[in-house]
Parts: structure tokens; C-alpha cells; sequence
């Protein structure tokens, strides 16, 4: 297949979704709604720990609610927005039998690429809303730069590959929904633990450039291992 | 249908090149001339079961360009399954299907391009309009789709001025006319058809007729799964897909 047509079939099929998502709004309304909940649960109970203090076994004193802490519970908030929200774009074409006509004229690689870039894109505007309310909300900080971009970036990148590949596996499935949380999980508990390593970097005293690479890059490393071993593999699932 | 003649002719062109070969196809209408692409379906041996429900087995068929094949059977015999396996989109339990032009076997994406399909649950997007649909497959086609071509496509089935209407606000006709110009998009020599002229009017089963009849012209292998007499009738060859 030439490079060409793959590229002009996965952005024929990003465009009809974002197309059809503007007019449905299924996913951006079903995640919106989901963060914008939590979000609000997170932030009435911000109010009474705000200023909490615990002293660990030590005797140093900090806050119960620190940076890391919050920008834990803001990627458990959009795994699970990702998770119910991303799933409609393959469920929907295999529950209303359009999954046949791309089957027809795609490639499962085209059909992929197509499907993760519009999981990138609706997650990443849910990221784009969020993020700022969140922080306006909690008191987050931004700490360093060089590692918060590539947290937000990377992480969503990863994020959205895993939504992609489980949600392809469970639309197969007849119980799609337990299916695409059963499967999720595993790689969802790698991905929070590198968010997590890099967050801590992230709002420490001293950022080097090692550390940097180091917690980042594995962050990267881990979006593009999930993005490879997905396409590769991508054709298994979708083919009969 | 069968090829009853192939005569080496040499022709020459604007560019002084050689048109190699063309074959003689015997049709309905009688003999007729069209360019020797070769292009072939052979099906050997062909079976498929779905659990342990058998469906059919040991279908053949060699079709030549220029062929319509009525697949025949009752309900439940499973023409739909064989269209599918046709179509790559299903493996087949036992059997091959091979398809070649010029004599080489087309396999993955040229094989798929060469391929063109409609059947009643092959859906179209309800949300987009009749022409976005059109723009969608035609770019996965690889085609070009500007607003002249996708209003010609859609004049083809009789779609003309309803190509901003949504496909959810179409009639079930509607919808089948629409699964045709698709069906269509970039002149598929392999033309899968599945009760091709279900839910279509008088007007609506005489495109269907007329599309056929292009195809046939063209050289291109045209298979319809059909109960309806009238469709039975379109076929140069009738393959009966029977229950086992």
C-alpha cells in the first residue's frame, strides 16, 4: 500500500469522525460531562484537606494535599473521561454495521492511525478545557515546564493509544463495556505510575536535564511501545 | 458468458503504443468486443460454517471480465456470506477465491481497490449527508472527490439535489441508491452486489439494471445475490449456492 493512501485514508476517517462528533457530540459530551462531575467532587472535597497536614513517621511535616497528589487525581479524573468516551468511536461503527464499509475500502493500519488521531484530538480538547479548571480549582501548579508539557502531551498521547487499542478489542466483544475496563486497567496502571515518577520531578526543588530524560522519556518511550505493538498487532482484531 | 473468442489485435494510439489484446464475450445482447484486462475470479472448492452450521460447500466458479453471475438460493443459504468471502471481508471454512488481472494474483490493498460492494447491512453514516458519505469513501478510494464528481455520482442514482440531506432523514430506497454510487466509487472491476434493487422503485431497479450494463461493457466481473426473478434475469451465469 502506498505511504500516500494510507496517510489520505487515516485523515479521510479522522475528518468524518470529528465531522460527526461535532454534530453528535456523543464523546465530547458523554467525557465533558464525566470530568466536569468529578471535577466538581474533587474540588468540594479540596475545600476541607486544602490545608492538611500529616507528619510521617519521621517527624517531617507536609501537606496532605501536594502537588503530585493533585496531578495524580487529575489523570485518574481523565482516564476515566478517556475511557468513557473513546470507546463510542469503534463500538458506534461496529454496532451500527459501517464497520464492514471500512473493512471494505481501509487498511487496518489506515483504520488505526484514523481512530487514534481522533482519540488524540477529542481527548486532548477535554484535556485543553479541564486542565485550567482543575488548577484554578485546587491550587495545582505548573511546577517545571520542561517535564509538565511532556506530562500533559506524552501522557495524553499515551492515554489515548491505550483508549484506542481496548476500545478496538472490546467493540469485537459482546460485553464491550466490562471488557474495555478489564483490559484497560493493566496498561492504565503502568501508564499512571510514569505520569506519577514524572510528576514528582516535576514539582521537585532540582530539575536536571538527566532527570528529565529519564521520567519523561520512559513516559514517551511507553506512548510509542503501546502506539507500535497496537498498529502491529491492529489487524488480529479488526480483520476476520 | 463464456469467452468464445480472443483475437490479438494491434491498434495504435496517440502515442504510437500497442493495444494488446481484446477479447470477444459472448452477452445477452450477443457478441461483443471489450479490452482484455484479464481480469479473473476463480472460486475452488469454496465452504463455509458458521459454528457448527454448515452453509454451504464446494462452490466453483471461473468468471472472465464482462461477466454477471446471479448467485442463487434460498433464505439462509448463505449468498450473503459468499459475497462476503468474495469480498475478503470473511475467511472462508475450506476453499479459495483468487482473483488476478493479467494473469498475476491481486492480494491486500490492490486487491481491495479493485473491489466494490453494497448490502443491505453494510450502513452508511446516518449522521453526515448523502454527498459526506460519498466524499468519505471516495477519499479512502484514494480519489480526488470535488463538488462536480460527487454531484455526478449522485445524479447516477437519482440523488440529485438531496446530496445535503442527512442519510438519517432518507428513505430506506434512498439509502439503497446511495450504498450503489458508493458501491461505485473509482469503477470497481469486481462489482459485489447484494439484493442490489431491495426497497428500490421502478426507476430505482432500472439504474440498477443500467449500472450492470456498464459494468458489463467495461469488462468488469459483476456477482449479484439475489431471490428476485427480475435479477436472476440480469445474470450471464447463475450460480446456485445451496443449503447443505
Amino acid at each position: 500500500m502506498s505511504g500516500s493512501l494510507w496517510y489520505q485514508q487515516a485523515v479521510a476517517l479522522w475528518r468524518k469522525d470529528l465531522r460527526a462528533e461535532l454534530r453528535t457530540r456523543v464523546a465530547l459530551g458523554s467525557m465533558g460531562v464525566f470530568a466536569l462531575a468529578s471535577l466538581m467532587l474533587i474540588a468540594l472535597s479540596m475545600l476541607s484537606l486544602k490545608d492538611e497536614v500529616f507528619v510521617d513517621a519521621l517527624g517531617h511535616s507536609h501537606l496532605a494535599w501536594d502537588n503530585p497528589a493533585k496531578m495524580a487525581l487529575l489523570w485518574v479524573l481523565f482516564c476515566f473521561a478517556a475511557f468513557a468516551g473513546l470507546s463510542h468511536s469503534f463500538v458506534h461503527e461496529e454496532s451500527t454495521g459501517t464497520a464492514q464499509n471500512l473493512r471494505l475500502f481501509m487498511s487496518a493500519h489506515a483504520v488505526y492511525a484514523g481512530k487514534l488521531f481522533f482519540n488524540f484530538t477529542v481527548l486532548g480538547a477535554i484535556m485543553l478545557v479541564i486542565t485550567p479548571i482543575y488548577m484554578l480549582l485546587t491550587g495545582m501548579q505548573v511546577g517545571g515546564i520542561m517535564v509538565f508539557v511532556p506530562i500533559m502531551v506524552w501522557g495524553g498521547m499515551s492515554l489515548a493509544a491505550v483508549a484506542t487499542t481496548v476500545a478496538a478489542l472490546a467493540s469485537r466483544a459482546h460485553t464491550s463495556g466490562a471488557l474495555f475496563g478489564a483490559i484497560g486497567l493493566p496498561m492504565l496502571i503502568v501508564l499512571l505510575v510514569l505520569i506519577m515518577q514524572a510528576a514528582k520531578l516535576c514539582y521537585s526543588a532540582h530539575i536536571d536535564t538527566i532527570s528529565i530524560v529519564k521520567d519523561t522519556g520512559g513516559l514517551l518511550s511507553y506512548g510509542i511501545l503501546i502506539i507500535t505493538l497496537s498498529a502491529l498487532s491492529f489487524h488480529f482484531v479488526w480483520e476476520d | 458468458m463464456k469467452i468464445s473468442l480472443i483475437i490479438k489485435q494491434k491498434q495504435v494510439n496517440n502515442h504510437s503504443h500497442f493495444i494488446p489484446w481484446q477479447q470477444v464475450v459472448r452477452t445477452q445482447t450477443g457478441l461483443r468486443l471489450c479490452p482484455l484486462n484479464t481480469l479473473r475470479l476463480q472460486i475452488s472448492n469454496l465452504g463455509h460454517r458458521y459454528g457448527g452450521r454448515k452453509l454451504f460447500q464446494g462452490v466453483n466458479l471461473d468468471a472472465a471480465a464482462g461477466t454477471v453471475v446471479a448467485v442463487l438460493g434460498t433464505n439462509g443459504t448463505g449468498k450473503s456470506t459468499f459475497l462476503k468471502i468474495v469480498a475478503g471481508l470473511l475467511t472462508p471454512w475450506q476453499g479459495t477465491v483468487s482473483l488476478s488481472l493479467d494473469g498475476a494474483a491481486l492480494t491486500g490493498e490492490k486487491r481491495r481497490h479493485i473491489i466494490g460492494m453494497t448490502a443491505p447491512d453494510m450502513a452508511l453514516y446516518q449522521e453526515l449527508s448523502g454527498a459526506e458519505n460519498l466524499e468519505f469513501f471516495a477519499s479512502l478510494r484514494g480519489l480526488n472527490p470535488d463538488t462536480a464528481m460527487l454531484r455526478s455520482s449522485l445524479e447516477k442514482v437519482g440523488l440529485k439535489g438531496r446530496g445535503r440531506d442527512l442519510v438519517s432523514d432518507y428513505s430506506s430506497g434512498m439509502r439503497q441508491r446511495l450504498r450503489l454510487a458508493v458501491a461505485q466509487l473509482g469503477s470497481p472491476r469486481l462489482l459485489l452486489l447484494d439484493e442490489p434493487s431491495s426497497n428500490l422503485d421502478a426507476a430505482g431497479i432500472e439504474i440498477v439494471e443500467s449500472v450492470l450494463n456498464q459494468h458489463r461493457e467495461a469488462g468488469h466481473i459483476v456477482l449479484i445475490a439475489t431471490n428476485a426473478p427480475h435479477e436472476m434475469e440480469w445474470g450471464d451465469v447463475h450460480l446456485q449456492v445451496a443449503q447443505l
